[in-house]
């Protein structure tokens, strides 16, 4: 084989060497004292001819110095690629600290406070056992009322001291007990939400469960009108659901307001053009809201001919299911992980 | 409420189809639940509570005229010529409970089907066909909402009506063959001698017309609310009849729906009118005038609506608007009488336009229909104006601010810091149901018998929950059943007693004590893990704790302690760790930390021969005891400090509590801190011995300790400890 051959053959062969041990061979290989292909050469240039010997000699040597030096570079360079003895594996999996999650219903209440106390609203909590009076007649609704249907009551066996002094009979079916006492106590105005776990007697299935958390809100001045309602509610659907959500309110009916409306927002699944979800309307409803009934302000000393006010009510777990898609409403209570730990922190 | 839409149209000649119709009628308050198309196009409507006239066609019916401004056209109620009366004798006894009794005598013609026409609406509407007579009342009820109910008058005792309530101990069969007894506050309609129908529930079976029947007697009566409701829902019997009285019926509908039925029996060839119609009604009500103010509209809804608008609106609906003499009048009115039927418009106050001055606007006197029933003030009044055009108009703006708010509750505060914390510790926030099974309760339930409810969904959700704990062990044998063994879940929220309601928070924490990792180190929960969790939290809400072994049924024996808390001396002396003043006062029993005994786990489902530790609190308990003030801020220390460790040998069952007070009690006071290092038993140490080893801290705040006095400190301490408790330095 002839010098420059030779010299091909190294350079590819020292392309594809990889490890610290490859260039190792490959050196052996070309300049090992005994059997290298260098070495070989070196010994037959003595044979050579004269006029040629000096010429053989020099491109003999150096090839010797060019695979020498080029395989050196490499092994110092992949001497310096060598990681630490003590060096981590980056790829291992890290060590995960303990932490928890937040309860879906947890997170989106903790979102609608936050909106609501941007707008200046209070939080007031208060008993989930009540009475008959701070749940329903204050409300007006007194008993016979035909409304109280669509409220369907889980009952005490015997009633049961309550924090606020008189004895609770009920499990609350809403938060509005607390918004009465909240007048009771206090003059206008009133900007507060009122959450908290209410309890009606409807059976588990994919969109009703006995307890459920609601939000309720009251607002009460001199000067506060149906079209302040309609703001803040649809402020209070964009903030949820995207200023892109289409809003609509319309005519409803609850006892202790008048008027009273229903927010409803697009549907999700169709875009509102009609779908199984939506009854082929293309909404969805929300939450129930209206103007605070004369009759009530009556029950907790206010003047209804200088006051007006506006009240609204929603149920979290219903938000929840329209927001992200949740299915089925008895997930939020079986506290199964692999469901919690689907939310963010 | 089913609107059969050809009957509709029958009534006003709406121009659109049904399913615009539908989302018309929807806008104005009248919620679709589902439209069928078809060759008898029905839309089922989901009428509030408070529309008992628009339980019928006719009401739904107006509401459409107005929504489209075109003529209701009302039924025929022409009475055909009467033959002779018969015998009948009516006596209302209870006119509070039943206004208004109206009763006419019929002769049967023909009891056979009724026409095609009859029956294909009816059962469009819901409603099954029987025969002639019993479909003309079926038909006039769902046409006007007023139930009817014919009696065989050769049944009837005496030939008489009796409306009066049920005697003691009386009892009736009802059409649905039912024997049914009856109650003195029930009213009831009776013959001579017995009940022949409960009033405005259901008829009776022995005087049901039938193949036999010659003549009969047609009620159209008018029924208290509260009576129907309350005797419907004794009797667990709720017909249509009942649905609707229980609402509110129309007292006018009671003579009129006799003359629509009577008009019917003749245009079908069923019956025909015998003598005149007996008209019961001792108190004759006047209909309700209100009051509508223009700037009240403006004040409530946010808009000033055009005052032509206002008898537009309200026209159309049945109601008779007069402006009153005194109505001031202004611009607006100039437009003057506006067209009975022209699609009003509401405009928006915008922002920087003042309100609209209450001298300004006129004022209207308003005589109420009596077929609604919900309109009884002027608010009412307001609604309906409000509601012509769904809300569209209405703009969106926002209440003002006028008052600094008050500060917020500390417990929602509080529920957040608690909730942090435990999530901080790696544990996940649970739901549980507040009701929970009997068995489940009974173990938690101190002293008394758990809250009972009186009418539970299921003997699963009979108690109020006396803990948490029962509902967070379920959830965890949910998870653990769904192959997931570390669980670790908390709960805040109400726990019930008889004695009212306490806000809680408790966790429950099974498998590993930390999340597996390739590296080793795995362990099992043990009761230092969630005492410890108690302790950051109680750390976090700034009150003392200790703990004491405790007995409880659901804890294992020797792995249950009562955490005791106690009220900050102060933030300062705490830091420094100086003993809490101890006063009876502050000082309370606020939860228990515990592992979970093996056969309250396997009653629950969860596998006994695995741990789980728990732990309680009394969240308001800890909140009494609670620091009001700010945390005062500490300067830091400018000498530094000494730290000695001391081994000793001490009897084994010997609470390291005790070393810890004995150590504190003869220190001098330059001592800060001590903590246990380490805990050892076994080899070079006495069988009933433990070598414990504690790390102490001295420092001065005025100087730098010297080596001699630390170590006269520390012989102290030693000497102490040997004498207290018979301890050997190791």
């Amino acid at each position: 084989m002839d010098i420059s051959s030779l010299k091909q053959q190294f350079t590819a062969e020292l392309a594809a060497a990889a490890s610290e041990a490859e260039l190792r061979a490959l050196r052996d290989k070309y300049l090992a004292r005994k059997g290298g292909l260098v070495s070989a050469l070196l010994k037959h240039v003595a044979s050579a001819p004269a006029d040629v010997r000096p010429a053989l000699g020099r491109q003999a040597n150096e090839l010797k110095q060019h695979i020498d030096a080029q395989v050196g570079e490499r092994l110092a360079e992949a001497s310096a690629r060598r990681p630490a003895a003590d060096a981590v594996d980056v790829t291992l999996p890290g060590r995960d600290p303990l932490i928890g999650h937040r309860h879906p219903l947890t997170l989106l209440r903790d979102r609608i406070e936050s909106f609501f106390l941007r707008q200046g609203f209070l939080i007031v909590e208060g008993p989930e056992l009540e009475d008959d009076y701070h749940n329903f007649e204050a409300l007006n609704m007194p008993a016979e009322h035909p409304a109280r249907d669509m409220q369907d009551t889980l009952y005490l066996a015997s009633p049961v001291t309550s924090a606020t002094g008189t004895p609770a009979t009920l499990l609350r079916t809403h938060t509005s007990g607390m918004q009465v006492r909240y007048m009771e106590r206090y003059p206008p105005p009133v900007r507060l939400i009122a959450p908290g776990r209410v309890y009606r007697r409807d059976n588990l299935d994919l969109t009703h469960t006995p307890m459920f958390t609601q939000v309720e809100g009251l607002v009460v001045g001199d000067d506060v009108t149906l079209a302040d309602l309609k703001g803040t509610l649809v402020a209070f659907a964009h903030d949820l659901f995207g200023p892109d959500r289409g809003t609509r309110f319309r005519p409803s009916f609850f006892p202790y307001t008048e008027p009273s409306a229903e927010l409803d927002i697009t549907c999700a699944s169709c875009g509102g053009s009609g779908c199984a979800m939506c009854k082929q309307t293309g909404w969805v409803e929300v939450l129930g809201s209206g103007m605070v009934h004369p009759a009530v302000f009556e029950a907790v000393g206010y003047d209804p001919e200088r006051y007006t006010g506006f009240a609204f009510g929603v149920g979290i777990e219903r938000l929840a299911l329209l927001k992200w898609g949740v299915e089925d409403i008895r997930l939020f209570y079986e506290n199964d992980l692999r469901f919690l730990e689907q939310f963010p922190l | 409420m089913k609107l059969p839409y050809r009957w509709l149209q029958e009534l006003v000649a709406v121009p659109d189809g049904v399913d615009a119709v539908a989302a018309k009628l929807g806008l104005r308050g009248f919620e679709v639940a589902s439209v069928e198309q078809g060759a008898e196009p029905v839309i089922d409507f989901d009428i509030t509570a408070n529309r008992p006239d628009c339980l019928s066609v006719l009401g739904l019916a107006r509401e459409a005229s107005a929504a489209y401004a075109l003529p209701l056209r009302q039924p025929d109620r022409s009475m055909p010529a009467a033959g002779p009366a018969p015998s009948l004798e009516v006596s209302l006894e209870e006119a509070d409970l039943c206004p208004r009794y109206c009763a006419h005598a019929f002769e049967v013609l023909a009891l056979g089907g009724s026409p095609e026409w009859m029956r294909v609406r009816l059962e469009a509407a819901g409603v099954r066909s029987i025969n002639a007579v019993v479909d003309v009342t079926n038909y006039v009820m769902l046409e006007m909402g007023q139930p009817t109910h014919a009696f065989d008058l050769a049944r009837l005792r005496s030939g008489a009506l009796v409306i009066r309530r049920a005697r003691s101990g009386e009892r009736m069969r009802t059409l649905d063959g039912i024997e049914r007894a009856l109650e003195p506050d029930m009213l009831v309609i009776a013959d001579g001698e017995r009940a022949q129908a409960v009033g405005g529930v259901m008829g009776g079976a022995e005087s049901e017309i039938g193949a036999g029947t010659r003549v009969m007697v047609l009620e159209s009566a008018c029924f208290k609310p509260a009576s129907v409701r309350r005797t419907s829902k004794r009797l667990g019997l709720k017909t249509e009849a009942s649905t609707r009285f229980e609402r509110g019926a129309d007292i006018n509908a009671a003579p009129a729906a006799i003359a629509r039925a009577a008009a019917l029996f003749d245009q079908i060839g069923a019956a025909r009118p015998l003598g005149g119609l007996i008209d019961r009604y001792p108190k004759p009500q006047p209909p309700i005038r209100l009051r509508l103010r223009g700037d009240r509209i403006a004040r409530v809804l946010g808009v000033s609506v055009a005052d032509g608008d206002v008898p537009a609106i309200l026209g159309p609906l049945g109601f008779e608007v007069r402006t009153t003499p005194d109505a001031v009048h202004s611009a607006a009115t100039e437009r003057s009488e506006a067209p009975a039927f022209r699609a009003p418009s509401i405009t928006a106050r915008t922002p920087d336009a003042p309100r609209p001055s209450p001298f300004a606007l006129p004022t209207w006197d308003v005589t109420v229909p009596t077929f609604r029933v919900d309109v009884l003030r002027e608010i009412d009044l307001i609604e309906e104006i409000a509601r012509h055009d769904g809300y569209v108009g209405l703009p969106a703006t926002f209440p003002r601010l006028t008052a600094p708010q008050p500060p917020p509750d500390p417990r929602t505060l509080r529920d957040r810091t608690i909730k942090q914390v435990l999530i901080a510790s790696g544990l996940s926030e649970a739901m549980t149901f507040a009701f929970v099974e009997r068995a489940a309760a009974l173990p938690f339930a101190r002293e008394t018998d758990p809250a009972a409810l009186a009418n539970p969904l299921s003997e699963k959700y009979a108690v109020l929950r006396p803990s948490l704990l029962p509902g967070l062990i379920d959830a965890a044998a949910y998870n653990r059943r769904r192959e997931r063994r570390d669980v670790r879940l908390f709960e805040t929220g109400a726990r019930f007693t008889r004695d009212g309601e306490n806000r809680a928070v408790a966790a429950v924490w099974s498998g590993a004590a930390a999340i597996p990792h390739w590296s080793g180190g795995a362990r099992g929960v043990d009761f230092y893990d969630v005492k410890g969790v108690v302790e950051t939290l109680c750390r976090t809400l700034a009150v003392e704790i200790a703990f004491e072994p405790a007995s409880r049924p659901y804890f294992v024996d020797g792995r249950a302690a009562e955490v005791i808390v106690r009220r900050k001396a102060d933030a300062a002396g705490a830091a420094r760790g100086a003993r809490p003043v101890d006063s009876g006062v502050s000082r309370k029993i606020a939860g228990e930390v515990g592992q979970i005994t093996a056969s309250a786990l396997e009653a629950r489902g969860f596998p006994a021969n695995e741990d789980v530790f728990a732990f309680e609190l009394d969240v308001d308990a800890i909140a009494a005891l609670q620091p009001s003030g700010d945390v005062r801020a500490e300067s830091l220390p400018r000498f530094p400090s000494v730290v000695r460790d001391l081994s000793i040998l001490v009897d084994a069952v010997l609470p390291a509590a005790s070393v810890r007070g004995t150590i504190r009690s003869s220190a001098p006071p330059t001592l800060v801190h001590i903590v246990e290092f380490d805990r050892y038993r076994g080899k070079g140490v006495p069988e009933d011995r433990v070598s414990l080893s504690l790390r102490m801290t001295f420092r001065s705040p005025e100087r730098t300790l010297t080596d001699a006095e630390v170590d006269d400190g520390m012989e102290r301490i030693v000497a102490a400890l040997a004498s207290a408790h018979n301890a050997v330095r190791r």
